[in-house]
């Protein structure tokens, strides 16, 4: 690994040499923040157990994200920091660090080489799955088991090469999931394809293998989006996660339906089928969740009702009573703004 | 104060005048840009060549030509529309044009039209990235909630195809030989 890594540096320091600047953009400066009030139908704060949106009958933050990019030349950086639960005790390694001040969305550098070719070192958004952490790149505010699940962000070095505006491929070495500095060394490796065969269609298929959640293991993904007609777009997110010697992992698909009403208002639905993998003679949870969404837009504002509802056989949710139930719903209206 | 009171007229007066600036309509209903220039030293044949290499050449990475004749020119091309206040700011989107070019000696027109709004949105790695191919003509009415927003994106089109304009006309009245050989001369600093 070590060779491996001395190898591309020494690669990217020598074309580094022989590459002219050639632009300079401005600073670009955005972000967003967001706000929600969630209505659990049982009562109870975290009963559907999906990434952020935790809290009941309550007026919340979620968080203030700020992000930083500007390009010299062929080099360019960004750096994106968010305050606020979403992005602090909610988020991964800072709830694993008992919740610090701010987390890193992204810090990396990045060198196109070519056109085609180019290389990216630091921490990233993750390239796996459909969702993100940041409420202005979903459509949906509550997210899904499946990207509650899968890795967050990943610190590595990865290398694209774009044949065409239709296919491009990215490979590199990754830390283990979430973490800005490895535990388990540079430890897990990486690729996507990805293609767009016709106009307005694009899909991913990604491969993590390596340290990850609960060990060492292999994700499979597909995620891909359509948009069919002007108002109407659909996509897709599946994903098999198998950790090393019957360790667990997950498989699940969601479909995301979307219809623009109005040049402001979009009416979504998120359907999604999730189940964890056996762990030995423990037989792993499976849940279906349907989830109502609508998008309103006024400028950088976007307000999003939902109302959604998730069903387990294996009653993991509970009744106001306290008792396990084998359904769970909640409605929720937040605001986003970006900017 | 009294050079306060006056640099805040002097700033509304110049946002005034930005407001008054706006697309004109063609004879179907769609915006326009649209000049006419006097260019009384050129042939036709120079003005030509010159727009042929502006599109080809200088406006490459954003323009792709569909066609010439021995008097004119047809491209398409992109502009990124940003949000830029002072040095920072961001992309919001592109507008696609149709680009038309033609001369005649001591005269020559050009016009973009066609002109569609693609908004970008930031991705998982902070840039930002169309959300869509499909592209949103620039002179439709918008919906009560989205009309400041898309004031601001008319405005900023006009003010980036105006000074695509004015970078044309500089380009056609360049001679571009002349320009690289004074480039490539060499001042020497051993005499006075």
């Amino acid at each position: 690994m070590k060779k491996l890594l001395t190898a591309i540096f020494a690669m990217a320091s020598t074309t580094c040499a022989l590459a002219q600047e050639t632009t300079t953009s401005p600073l670009e400066i955005s972000g967003s923040v967001d706000t929600y009030f969630k209505y659990d139908f049982a009562k109870k704060g975290n009963n559907i157990t999906t990434s952020f949106a935790s809290d009941h009958n309550s007026v919340s933050l979620g968080m203030i994200d700020i992000a930083l990019k500007k390009k010299t030349g062929k080099a360019s950086f960004v750096g994106e920091l968010s305050f606020g639960p979403r992005g602090q005790s909610q988020s991964i390694p800072d709830a694993a660090a008992g919740g610090s001040s701010f987390h890193i969305q992204n810090l990396y550098v990045n060198y196109d080489f070519t056109d085609q070719f180019s290389m990216t070192a630091g921490y990233m958004g993750t390239f796996i799955g459909y969702e993100v952490i940041s409420p202005v790149g979903n459509f949906n505010y509550s997210t899904s088991y499946l990207f509650t699940n899968g890795p967050f962000q990943n610190a590595g070095i990865k290398a694209t090469y774009k044949f065409s505006d239709k296919v491009s491929l990215m490979a590199g070495v990754f830390n283990d999931w979430n973490a800005y500095s490895a535990t388990r060394g540079v430890s897990a490796v990486g690729g996507q394809l990805m293609v767009a065969p016709v106009e307005g269609w694009t899909a991913y298929l990604n491969v993590l293998s390596g340290a990850g959640a609960g060990g060492y293991g292999t994700i499979e993904d597909l995620t891909t989006s359509y948009q069919i007609t002007k108002e109407f777009k659909l996509g897709l997110n599946a994903a098999n996660y198998d950790i090393d010697n019957d360790g667990g992992g997950y498989a699940g698909a969601a479909l995301y339906p979307q219809y623009a009403v109005t040049d402001a208002i979009t009416l979504g639905l998120r359907g999604e089928y999730f189940k964890y993998k056996n762990v030995g003679p423990v037989q792993g949870v499976k849940y279906t969740a349907v989830t109502f969404t609508a998008n309103i837009k006024s400028g950088g504002l976007t307000f999003i009702p939902e109302v959604r509802l998730d069903h387990s056989g294996d009653k993991p949710f509970f009744k106001e009573s306290g008792a396990a139930a084998p359904n769970a719903g909640q409605f929720s209206l937040a605001a986003v703004y970006a900017f | 104060m009294k050079y306060i009171i006056i640099i805040l007229l002097l700033a509304f007066s110049i946002d005034l005048s930005a407001q008054q600036k706006q697309f004109s309509k063609d004879d179907n209903g769609k915006f326009i840009y649209y000049m006419v220039v006097d260019s009384q030293s050129f042939s036709k044949d120079t003005l030509l060549q010159r727009a042929r290499s502006f599109v080809n050449v200088a406006y490459k990475k954003s323009m792709a030509q569909e066609s010439v004749t021995d008097s004119s020119v047809l491209a398409k091309g992109t502009m990124v529309i940003d949000k830029t206040i002072l040095v920072a700011g961001h992309p919001s989107g592109e507008v696609s044009y149709n680009f038309v070019f033609e001369a005649r000696n001591g005269k020559y027109r050009f016009w973009l039209t066609d002109l569609l709004f693609i908004p970008y949105q930031r991705d998982r790695y902070g840039n930002f990235v169309a959300t869509t191919k499909v592209g949103v003509p620039l002179e439709r009415t918008p919906g009560k909630l989205s009309a400041g927003a898309w004031k601001d994106i008319v405005n900023s089109a006009y003010n980036k195809i105006e000074k695509f304009g004015e970078d044309f006309k500089k380009y056609l009245a360049t001679n571009r030989v002349e320009k690289a050989k004074k480039k490539a001369e060499t001042i020497s600093t051993k005499q006075w």
